[in-house]
């Protein structure tokens, strides 16, 4: 969509997201833990998590939109200080709630959501809008709620930046539509724009992302290409046994050469096998002794929702 | 032009077209009540603040009856109602309506963005006291009365800062708060009981509206003069409550 370094704010950033120990809480609640992350240039970054695990602040801070606690960042080359606008100046944020001004039509929310951007991005935003297949000349209140979040989707990638933050752009879209925004972000990421994104929608985020980066309860638990993401989750094995089973020697005997790791979570035991061939441990498990027969056994096709949660013990994402 | 212009634009045409409407009705009920000062002034016996001012506008003619008329009676109540409908919204409407994020989210720094709303407020209600205060010397000649242009401007002035007051007191309260009602019905019982203290004579000097009132514009275009000693407290309350507001916008958390 845009090519590298032809910014609208002229000097050539870095196109990079990094923080130092940056952590917020809010009163009591720590919303953010001190995350320190380097992100960029260019390509997709996945924030994943559960509601409530400081994704959108951490996005917020990141914009200059909270203030951090402690620690320092920076984006495209710009150091977050004030209230951020020199920031917001160098990339585009789009946020995660959808609330917008009824009243308005859509071609003058767009004007007013690309106030302070550079010359050329209302008319971009308004090209892609209209792509996009939403009426311009419409009032806000009469779109859906699709619409409105393509509509902010559009005003988030017209202008000519370096960086784009987006809390969940893809939220509310039906599947085609989520297809064709991943697919513009894909472009936009090929052209050398550096993409952070948060989703609950995990199977786009694997879809569409080079790194993933997994949250919950305000900390960072795991940052990992999404590579190997894949990998891990071919070498996952979910077994789940009938309710009254003896799980706790059923894990004992799970104690095998090749396996990595075993976590129980009720009546399912995940396995971390140490190679992505999980034939051996299956032929294995046939041998045990007086085990008895799992009512289920998945292996390589788990959502990454089950990936996280049978490896970090995190639910709900 | 943008929506937010465009807002405050028809707030402050609404607020001018029933001011002048008032002061029209005012103007041309002058001679009769001119004419009937005495009878009302009996009538008014039982409330000795309605009686003073009737003694005032019998002794001084046209000018205390118009500033009682347009100022007192016309600005006070409804540009105290005016001042606070068009500040309770300023910051507490968007976090009400869950815009405060995007309206933050662009690339305009919040100083910028709390100045034009607090200026744009300031003027949608300051402008039509000036604009109706300057039709009223040829309204005047309806009722071949005159009035000196420069008294009109001073005394405007003056219930603009004071109005100005109320309304920078409200857009504070708008700046720290996230519910626009609860911010209008506090500003508006105050308004009232501060209006309500005013009419009872052994405790009106402790109402606000002692700084707004038919004496203070009499004195206004009696000493051809502004009083500093009120204006600048008025300055500085609003002054101050920017700067706080300010202060408490930056930290705000959308």
């Amino acid at each position: 969509m845009k090519g590298r370094g032809a910014t609208e704010n002229g000097s050539p950033g870095d196109g990079r997201i990094v923080t130092r120990g940056v952590a917020r809480r809010f009163g009591d609640k720590l919303a953010l833990a001190p995350a320190s992350v380097e992100i960029g240039p260019g390509g997709i970054t996945g924030l994943l998590g559960p509601n409530g695990s400081g994704k959108s602040t951490f996005m917020r801070v990141l914009t200059g939109l909270v203030a951090p606690d402690a620690g320092s960042a920076r984006v495209d080359g710009v150091e977050l200080a004030g209230d951020g606008t020199a920031i917001r100046r160098r990339a585009t944020y789009s946020p995660g709630e959808l609330h917008m001004y009824a009243e308005m039509r859509a071609d003058e929310h767009l004007q007013w959501l690309l106030r302070g951007r550079g010359a050329g991005a209302l008319a971009r935003a308004t090209e892609l809008a209209r792509e996009l297949g939403l009426p311009m000349r419409k009032r806000v209140r009469g779109y859906s709620h699709g619409m409105k979040r393509q509509l902010l989707f559009a005003a988030a990638l017209a202008p000519r930046v370096r960086v784009r933050i987006l809390d969940e752009p893809t939220e509310g879209l039906d599947p085609s539509l989520r297809g064709r925004v991943l697919d513009l972000l894909r472009e936009d990421a090929a052209a050398g724009t550096t993409i952070l994104l948060s989703s609950h929608h995990l199977g786009e985020v694997d879809r569409a992302c080079d790194r993933m980066i997994f949250m919950n309860e305000g900390r960072m638990i795991a940052d990992e290409s999404a590579s190997a993401v894949t990998a891990r989750a071919a070498r996952l094995v979910r077994l789940e046994w009938p309710g009254g089973s003896d799980l706790e020697r059923i894990e004992r005997s799970l104690a095998m050469p090749g396996v990595k790791s075993v976590v129980r979570t009720g009546t399912r035991l995940s396995v971390l096998l140490q190679e992505p061939d999980a034939r051996p441990f299956l032929a294995a498990l046939t041998q045990l002794d007086r085990l008895p027969a799992p009512a289920s056994i998945e292996h390589g096709k788990l959502s990454l929702h089950e990936l996280y949660r049978d490896l970090y013990g995190v639910e709900g994402c | 032009m943008s929506r937010e212009i465009r807002n405050y634009l028809a707030r402050s045409l609404g607020f001018f077209v029933v001011l002048e409407l008032m002061l029209v009705a005012a103007i041309i009920w002058w001679p009769s009540f001119a004419e009937n000062v005495g009878a009302l002034k009996r009538l008014a016996a039982p409330v000795p603040m309605l009686g003073d001012m009737l003694t005032s506008i019998e002794k001084i003619g046209v000018s205390a009856y118009v500033t009682a008329q347009h100022y007192f009676k016309g600005c006070n109540t409804l540009g105290a109602a005016a001042a606070v409908l068009l500040a309770m919204s300023a910051i507490a409407g968007e976090a009400h309506r869950g815009t405060l994020e995007s309206w933050m989210a662009r690339p305009v720094s919040r100083t910028r963005l709390l100045t034009e709303r607090f200026v744009g407020g300031y003027l949608a209600l300051a402008l039509p006291i000036f604009l109706t205060s300057f039709t009223i010397p040829w309204l005047l000649t309806y009722v071949d009365e005159r009035m000196p242009f420069s008294d009109l401007v001073r005394c405007a002035v003056h219930e603009s800062l004071f109005l100005g007051s109320i309304y920078s007191i409200t857009f504070l309260l708008s700046a720290m708060g996230s519910q626009p009602l609860r911010i209008a019905f506090v500003m508006l019982f105050f308004s009232i009981f501060q209006f309500a203290i005013y009419m009872v004579k052994e405790i009106t000097h402790y109402s606000l509206f002692r700084l707004a009132d038919i004496e203070t514009f009499i004195e206004i275009t009696t000493k051809n003069r502004l009083d500093w000693s009120q204006d600048a407290p008025l300055v500085a309350t609003s002054v101050a409550c920017y700067g706080v507001s300010l202060w408490a916008f930056r930290r705000r958390v959308p």
